[in-house]
């Protein structure tokens, strides 16, 4: 009796202070458009003398790639930073460790992305070398040789942790032939036969100011913010031909069960990844799913890692998350175990599942759920890159400017049952699972769950 | 779930002629209580969010043969069970009030780091307060434990190759000091050891007089102080730890270490003896570390990624530890690259900063180097906690970070070929190489 008027104490406290804090801490940024149709979401947070900024470029990610060239949109952004037309990649890599500067571009699935960030006294000369880059990259026969080896290496090691292996094998597995199945890292055959003439012609096609959105946060003010963009970024010229289109197919949903298991005999743990349906980022389930999660594999004592961790030692961690994209998205479970005891791992594992879906989570557990979504929202905003990254989400998703007020408002106001419709979602009949770990310990134990399809971690590709 | 980790490193590079406002001595206020708990104090109410590290004095640096890994282990139990509290409850109470947290054990200390809603203050103070001293080390749950330890070192070591070459390297580099052996442990050890040692140790380490407390964020000083002395005054001190005495006898020569394992790529990590953090030679290492391998402009990230295109990855340098430890140099090398034409163009580069020096854009470069990355960390409370936490412990006060701007510019770029001279030769160097199966 008492812990419930502790509780519904505490939940007015959290109302009042996480409902007007979100709108306190990420402030609505001034929307400045550039000539050339880059648009650029600034606030001033004068707090250090640090400034970060972000540059998001639509339809440059590796679901763009052609069929095949994995690991293509991955080389463009890395051979970016590799030479311009002014700098080589000795002097570009000298000037930001100089600064002590932080700059990289990065390949998601739906677009590529540029991180900046320095002391404001370096901001000029960042985005200057940030721009050129961006502008005239000189994509040089021996430096896509270099990264194009060096990849080759690295995805190697790759498959030598059988973590890391897992990853990819999964999501081969589960996306197949659909966009979201290419891998940054490139496969051994996608490696083969890439060109630069690929990857010049993927950034012509691809990178361009207009379909680009920029966030910058931190130590400027805006009249010599602007001045240094136009004279920038602001140069980035809007090519005359219409952009290609920057839609996705339907993220593919599995109909019955996908088994796929991956022999690594020196792995003395088996590494399994469930997973099954999920959600679009704007879908009206999303905050409702994420509260659901939060208490199925997605803290601490969640469901999964209080059963497979804290009661049973099975493993060091186990979670699970939903992941989204504009159109879609995936739930995935995913723990290890030593070889001999994964059969007991995936039991709990599917019988968790099966719990979640029937009989659901009570009243006080969704309580603890929205107490720890809004006690630790305010750290996601703490720093300028995350303030950065906040808006550049909220545009490319489409979400609006009140996302996180309606965001933590659906938090607040969720009760068990929203929650337990989440959890419908959870997989049943439906999923792909794939575990990487020591065939000859592990093949007869999984034999149960079906007819696995077996491949070996030497051989090429996944 | 990322929980739980034992650091190797704690990134913290400090620098304070850059301090600005918003972070000075003055703002931090300093605690004692009777029982020798010391508390460091800086309000920021920028968020609704308090940072709460407790940093106590034990490490794997503390440990002994058959009792190795215990420091990390009791790290583990200190979230399953007190009188008051019972196994799994401090975690569940504390997500239930809106909080969060994470530790970490590193070679020579243990931290708790909370970070949670104001609202959720006094029942911190209270949870934390009765772990320093109330575990049970229920047996049951010591075993379970025990088993979750044994897979992190499975995961984390085992099915590692870098780790596996790592924790060799340095058990040959280091044969006497308690540094000989990883933060994680022995397996045998793990499987073996005893509960009334394990009580006992934790006896012995968490005490308030062996322990910092270090609060940055939305709370009012003077209340938490108040909080603070209710919930510890009554946790007795306990006699002081024995100090670590081991030192480590200088090397008499070069030594290597092949592992011969499954693998598609090999591993190749060289280390040299090198001074503790509160050593002067130490500031002079840690600017020459930056212009040799930090960052794709580096010495030998040019040399053997770019141009002999030997390697993939090179990356290390010294690390701020309480007793003389090692600088390190791991390259992971391309598949079927000359190990020996990579550790002579290693050697090379560092005889060309024994003769020459660097070169005053580099000695520029690591000071900007040092100082952005100081406001980057400055960047959150937690950041601002674990800096204030990490000076106190390993450079003896957290003072240390308002002055340490002068350490680093004692040191002149003219001493740099001397420092370098010092540690940087055959008799003080380890080589390991990790070579796959069957080829290589």
């Amino acid at each position: 009796m008492i812990k419930k008027i502790i509780s519904l104490l505490l939940f007015t406290i959290l109302l009042i202070s996480v409902v007007t804090m979100a709108s306190e801490r990420l402030p609505k940024p001034e929307k400045i458009v550039l000539d050339n149709g880059l648009t650029v979401y600034f606030l001033k947070n004068p707090e250090l003398p640090l400034v970060s900024f972000r540059v998001l470029i639509p339809g440059a990610g590796s679901a763009f790639e052609p069929r095949g060239y994995d690991g293509l949109a991955n080389l463009t952004a890395t051979l970016l930073l590799k030479g311009t037309a002014k700098m080589s990649a000795e002097e570009i890599a000298e000037a930001l460790d100089f600064m002590g500067a932080r700059l990289r571009v990065a390949d998601a699935e739906e677009y590529a992305a540029v991180y900046g960030e320095s002391l404001s006294e370096h901001l000029p000369k960042l985005l200057q070398i940030a721009a050129d880059c961006l502008i005239s990259p000189a994509f040089k026969e021996d430096e896509f040789k270099k990264e194009l080896a060096r990849k080759t290496d690295t995805l190697k090691s790759l498959k030598d942790n059988p973590g890391s292996a897992l990853r990819l094998y999964f999501r081969k597995a589960y996306f197949g032939d659909h966009p979201f199945g290419n891998l940054s890292t490139g496969t051994d055959s996608s490696l083969k036969k890439m060109s630069l003439e690929e990857i010049k012609k993927f950034y012509s096609s691809r990178y361009r100011p207009d379909l680009a959105i920029m966030a910058v946060v931190g130590n400027i003010d805006k009249e010599p913010l602007l001045e240094l963009l136009n004279k920038t970024i602001g140069q980035w010229p809007k090519p005359a031909a219409a952009p290609l289109p920057v839609n996705i197919p339907p993220v593919p949903a599995p109909k019955g069960k996908k088994l796929i298991l991956v022999d690594k005999p020196d792995a003395t743990q088996s590494y399994f990844a469930l997973g099954s349906r999920g959600l679009a980022v704007a879908d009206q389930m999303s905050s409702r799913a994420s509260l659901m999660n939060i208490l199925f594999g997605g803290r601490f004592t969640s469901w999964l890692n209080t059963e497979l961790r804290i009661k049973r030692g099975l493993t060091y961690g186990a979670s699970s998350s939903f992941q989204s994209w504009k159109i879609g998205g995936i739930f995935l479970a995913s723990s290890y175990t030593q070889n001999d005891k994964i059969g007991e791992m995936l039991d709990i594992t599917f019988d968790l599942l099966k719990k979640a879906r029937e009989k659901g989570l009570s009243e006080e557990e969704a309580e603890s759920a929205r107490n720890y979504l809004l006690g630790q929202f305010p750290q996601t905003l703490e720093t300028n890159s995350s303030k950065a990254g906040a808006y550049l989400r909220i545009i490319f998703y489409d979400l609006g400017f009140d996302y996180y007020d309606r965001y933590l408002n659906e938090i607040t106001g969720a009760r068990a049952r929203d929650l337990n419709q989440a959890a419908k979602l959870l997989p049943d009949k439906d999923f792909v699972l794939v575990v990487v770990g020591k065939g000859d310990e592990v093949r007869k134990i999984l034999s149960k769950y079906g007819q696995f399809q077996e491949k070996k971690i030497t051989d090429p590709d996944f | 779930m990322a929980k739980k980790l034992c650091l190797i490193l704690i990134g913290m590079v400090f620098m304070n002629a850059v301090l600005q406002a918003s972070f000075t001595r003055q703002d931090i206020k300093v605690h004692k209580l009777d029982n020798g708990l010391k508390i460091i104090f800086f309000e920021d109410h920028k968020i609704p969010s308090i940072s709460y590290y407790t940093f106590f004095r034990v490490g794997s640096r503390n440990e002994r043969p058959g009792l190795t890994g215990v420091s990390h282990f009791i790290e583990h139990m200190m979230f399953n069970g007190t009188e008051k509290f019972g196994p799994g409850e401090f975690d569940r109470i504390m997500e239930f009030y809106g909080g969060a947290n994470n530790a970490y054990t590193s070679d020579d200390l243990t931290a708790y780091t909370d970070w949670f809603p104001p609202h959720a203050l006094e029942k911190m103070v209270e949870m934390e307060a009765d772990r320093m001293q109330g575990l049970i080390f229920d047996p049951e749950v010591f075993e379970s434990e025990r088993g979750v330890v044994a897979s992190e070192r499975r995961m984390g070591v085992e099915n590692n190759n870098e780790a596996i070459l790592y924790e060799n390297v340095r058990a040959t580099a280091i044969m006497a000091h308690p540094y000989h052996w990883d933060v994680i442990g022995w397996m045998s050890d793990i499987l073996s050891w005893r509960r009334d040692e394990v009580m006992q140790y934790y006896r012995t380490y968490y005490a308030p007089n062996n322990a910092v407390l270090v609060v940055v964020g939305d709370f009012d000083s003077q209340k938490t102080l108040e909080l603070i002395k209710k919930y510890y005054s009554g946790i007795p001190a306990q006699t002081p730890p024995p100090q670590v005495t081991t030192a480590e006898p200088p090397q008499m020569g070069r030594k290597e270490v092949v592992i011969k394992k499954e693998a598609q790529t090999p591993s190749f990590l060289v280390v040299y003896h090198a001074p503790r953090c509160q050593d002067a030679d130490f500031f002079a290492l840690s600017i020459l570390e930056k212009p040799l391998l930090q960052g794709e402009s580096s010495r030998l990230y040019r040399r053997l990624v770019r141009d002999e295109q030997l390697a993939i990855s090179v990356y290390g340098g010294i690390e701020e530890k309480i007793d003389p430890f090692l600088f390190s140099i791991n390259v992971k090398p391309r598949p079927g690259a000359d190990l020996d034409k990579i550790e002579k163009i290693i050697d090379e580069e560092l005889n060309k900063i024994i003769d020459e020096g660097i070169t005053e854009q580099e000695y520029q470069k690591a000071m900007n180097i040092i100082r952005s990355n100081f406001y980057f960390s400055l960047q959150t409370n937690s950041g601002k906690a674990n800096l204030l936490g990490a000076s106190e412990l390993l450079f003896g006060s957290f003072e240390h970070l308002f002055t340490i701007v002068d350490r680093y510019s004692q040191v002149k770029r003219e001493d740099i070929p001397a420092v370098a001279k010092k540690y940087f030769h055959e008799l003080n160097k380890t080589v390991g190489k990790l070579i796959p199966q069957g080829g290589n």
